[in-house]
Parts: C-alpha cells; structure tokens; sequence
C-alpha cells in the first residue's frame, strides 16, 4: 500500500515540480468516503474513512441553517504521476452539504503514467450537494484523467463546477504536451441526465481552434440540477457579466439542467462568474441564500 | 452487380429526406454573426474542426454502435447509447435539433411502412442517429457506409448553411465540398475503431456559439 511510502515533498513554493521516476506504481492511492445525514437541527457529516493523503477539516456551520461545510485537503499540496485520488460522497435524505477546497488542485507534469482522480457522488431523495472545489491548475506535459460520477434521486439538488487552467500562463507556460481527460455523467432516476466528456492532448488543434478551446487558457463549466429549474431562471443568471473581458461565455438550459460555459484567461474571473450565477439560483432552488465559503478570500 | 443497398444509402444522404437538415447552422450562425467566419477559408477551418473533434469524434462513435446493437437485436443498448447521445448535447437547441430530426425520421419511416419499426416505436425520444442507424441495419447498408453517409449529410448541411450564412457564392461551397470530403474515409475508419468510452463531445467555444445562438437578434437558423 502506498500509505508508508516517502512521497516527494511538493510545497506550493516549489519553482520546479518534481518528477517521478518512471515506476508505474510511483503515487499515492488516497481514498476519502464522506457521508452527510439530516439530523435535527443540521447536516452532520455522519461518516468519514480515509486511506493516504485525503482529509476533510471539522465541518463548519457559517451559515446558520444547518448547512454543513467541509473542505477537502489534499496536504501534498499537488497530484503527481500514478496518484490515485478516489472521493465518494453520499447525501443522505433531505441532507445538505457545501464541499470545497483550501486552494488549486496541481496537477504536475508526468513522465508517463497517468494521475486519476475519481469522484461518487450519491444524493438521495431531496438532498442538496454543493460540489464547488477550486481551480485544477494542469501544468504543461501532466497527464491527468477525471471521472465525476454523480447519481440523483428524485427531488436531489446538485450544484458543480469544474475549472480549469491548461498551463501556467502567468509565468508563459503553455500545455504543448500531455493530457487531460475528463468526463462528468450525471444521472436521475437510473437515466442519464448530461454528459461531457474531453479528451484534450497538448498541442493539439482542439486548443486552439475557434470550435474548441479557441486559444483561451482557462476553460470552466458550471452545472446545476433541479426539477425546480426554468427560463425565468436562465434569464436572470444571463444578465450576469463576467469581469474579465473578451472571454466567451453561455448559458443553456436543458431538461432539469442549467450549464454555464466559460473561455477566458482568469481563473479568478471565472469562479467569481459561476460564483455569482449559483448566487442567483440558490435561493430558489434550496431557499437560501448563498454566502461565499470564506475560505476563498484566504 | 451493385448491391441495391447503395441505392438506400443515397435516398437516406439525399437533402430531400424530409427531416428539415437544412434549417439547422449548429452555432455557425452566431459564429458568422460575432465575425468570427467571415469568408471561404475561415468556414473551412470552423467546419473542418466541427467535423473532426464534433461529429467525427462523438455522432459517428455512436452511429457504428448503434449500428453494432441493432444486428444483434439489442434494443436495450441502442436505447440506452439514445440516451446518453441526448444527454452529451451542448445546448438545448442542439438538443432539439436531433430530437425533431430523429423523429421526423422515425414516423416517416413507420410510414414507409418498408420494415418493421418496432424498435423505434419504443423509442419517444428517438435522437437522429438512433433513426439512422435504425434504417441503415434494415436497409442492409454496410456500417462504415452508413456512417460515412452520415458526416456527408452532415458536412453538406453545414456548407449549405455557409453559402447561405456568409454568404457565398455556388462555386465556393462546391469547392469547400470538394475539400473537406476526402477526410471521410479516415474519419469514418476511426469511427468504427473507436470504443463509445472515447467518445468525445467537449468543443467548449462550439457550445458557447449555440447557446448565444439562443438569444442573437435575427436568425435564418434554428441552432
């Protein structure tokens, strides 16, 4: 097991990210099971099993509804070749959770094998999840696959997002090789509700063409799930601009689905423009309002 | 003898099939309306990228598996590839356009009445390629034909939308034809090799045009 192996030390400060040596084995397998039940008064995280370098923090009640937050630390500080994250969480009935993370998830070049990360996501009957991690920074020649799976029950909210930036653009780094591979189902009732799934190669024509990636660095995508969902809804969330210019952005409205888009070169940029569209659908959907986790301003 | 499955193959290509191919631009229109493609050259480069990271990579996945599932009788797995096609669309308008195209094609081929059509009559939401695959495996068309035949009536619709989008002239679209048909081969041969587990749908700033399609002042088009 990968629990008692020396992992490289890979502090934020690190100028050059490490390299592994080319063992197939090389990584971490961390495992982390959260389950959320509706007690009384609050959301309890009622379960949490973890193997290797996945933690939550004590859950925080800030809002006062009983709405339970948890932030999810991966204390390596960054995903390196042949890591295995596995992430399971289960909302029990009429549960709410806000899940989010300390900072960027970095996902460092590999010399072959992949880095994985594997999202469960269970919400049953009438249940909220909150799935709002902050940005995966996908340096230059990473290699990384991502598989969200996330099943509803009936009446279940579901707000997500996934952001990302291909390179590290402030210091002119590109994403020229590697790949990032991602595919997010999600399903009710046993049926496919929407799927994405990218397979994006560095360099490739996909990146820069004005079809695909358009040349933009930072590509983001926002989802929200309600049977509760409608026009006069994606009306309002359109009127919402976002702060950086010249970026590509729409919305759309699917059976139960609410999709916002993003192209553009900040990443800041882009949560604070699916921060202020799940803002505006919150409280509709789950009757309350949306305070901003405050570990973002940190 | 040529197999009289060829002569089923064109009347399915042929824009005269009543599915209503032509009123759909797939986001070209707001592409064309942000200036983005303005001339012959710039709608080649959109198409070509639509054709080989869009349709390409993700229709024509689909149509050589549904395809695969109807010789075997497994209606329950071509269903079940209808509903993930339905739910990998972009937009909601990408959305109706398979939706109203695939059942144009499912009760026009109930009343044909040529096969029997079972199957799609399960199917209320029969996307375009479950209809197509349905009638290729009937018609006895050969599965890389049939999803060749698909990315031509495809490409063509698309550069019927240019020429009337830009516009440009008859000769122009015939030359993007003349251009971009010789990557059917190759892209259908990948098609067919292709697992459904690497189909891929993710061309960001396509979904973004389609959804400001959505809201553009004046269309022609209905995506």
């Amino acid at each position: 097991m990968a629990m008692d192996r020396q992992h490289p030390d890979l502090t934020l400060a690190s100028p050059q990210p490490p390299i592994l040596d080319q063992r197939q084995d090389a990584g971490w397998d961390a495992r982390i099971a959260l389950g959320f039940t509706k007690s009384e008064k609050n959301t309890v995280l009622s379960r949490r099993e973890h193997q290797g370098p996945l933690r939550v923090q004590k859950p925080l009640y800030p809002e006062a509804n009983g709405i339970c937050h948890t932030i999810l630390l991966h204390p390596p500080g960054g995903i390196v070749a042949g890591d295995h994250l596995h992430i399971a969480i289960e909302l029990e009935t009429l549960s709410h959770a806000l899940i989010t993370t300390p900072g960027a998830s970095k996902w460092y070049r590999s010399p072959g094998p992949l880095a994985v990360q594997q999202l469960t996501i269970h919400v049953r009957e009438g249940g909220v999840l909150e799935w709002l991690p902050q940005e995966s920074i996908v340096f230059d020649q990473a290699k990384v696959d991502i598989h969200n799976q996330i099943t509803l029950a009936a009446h279940a909210v579901y707000f997500g997002w996934d952001l990302f930036c291909l390179g590290r653009r402030a210091s002119g780094e590109g994403f020229t090789r590697g790949t990032l591979n991602f595919l997010t189902r999600i399903e009710r009732d046993g049926k496919p509700l929407w799927m994405e799934r990218a397979l994006l190669q560095g360099g490739s024509r996909l990146l820069t063409s004005p079809a695909g990636l358009d040349e933009y660095s930072v590509h983001a995508t926002f989802v929200a799930v309600s049977d509760k969902m409608d026009a006069e809804l994606l009306a309002r969330c359109r009127l919402i601009q976002p702060s950086e210019e010249n970026t590509l952005h729409g919305l759309t409205l699917l059976p139960s689905v609410l999709i916002a888009r993003y192209l553009g070169h900040s990443a800041q940029a882009a949560r604070h423009w699916m921060t202020r569209i799940w803002q505006t659908l919150r409280p509709p959907l789950t009757g309350y309002a949306a305070t901003i986790p405050r570990i973002w301003s940190t | 003898m040529i197999a009289p499955s060829w002569i089923r193959l064109i009347q399915l290509i042929s824009p005269l099939l009543p599915v209503g191919a032509y009123t759909y631009s797939q986001g070209l229109e707001w592409a064309v309306e942000r200036g983005r493609v303005h001339d012959q050259s710039s709608a080649c480069v959109w198409i070509k990228d639509c054709l080989e990271y869009g349709c390409a990579l993700f229709d024509a996945v689909y149509i050589a598996h549904m395809i695969q599932a109807w010789k075997s009788n497994d209606t329950t797995q071509a269903l079940k590839w209808n509903d993930d096609l339905l739910a990998s669309r972009e937009s909601v308008e990408l959305r109706a356009e398979t939706l109203q195209m695939g059942l144009s094609l499912r009760r026009l081929l109930l009343d044909l009445d040529c096969f029997p059509a079972q199957p799609l009559q399960q199917c209320e939401q029969c996307s375009f390629p479950l209809g197509w695959s349905y009638a290729a495996v009937q018609w006895n068309i050969n599965a890389d034909q049939a999803v060749m035949g698909y990315l031509w009536s495809w490409l063509e619709n698309q550069v019927l939308a240019a020429v009337k989008l830009i516009p440009l002239g008859q000769t122009a679209g015939q030359s993007l034809l003349l251009k971009l048909g010789p990557l059917l081969p190759h892209l259908t041969a990948k098609a067919m090799d292709t697992p459904i587990s690497r189909a891929a749908n993710y061309m960001p700033a396509l979904a973004i045009a389609s959804c400001c399609h959505e809201t553009q002042y004046t269309r022609l088009f209905r995506s």
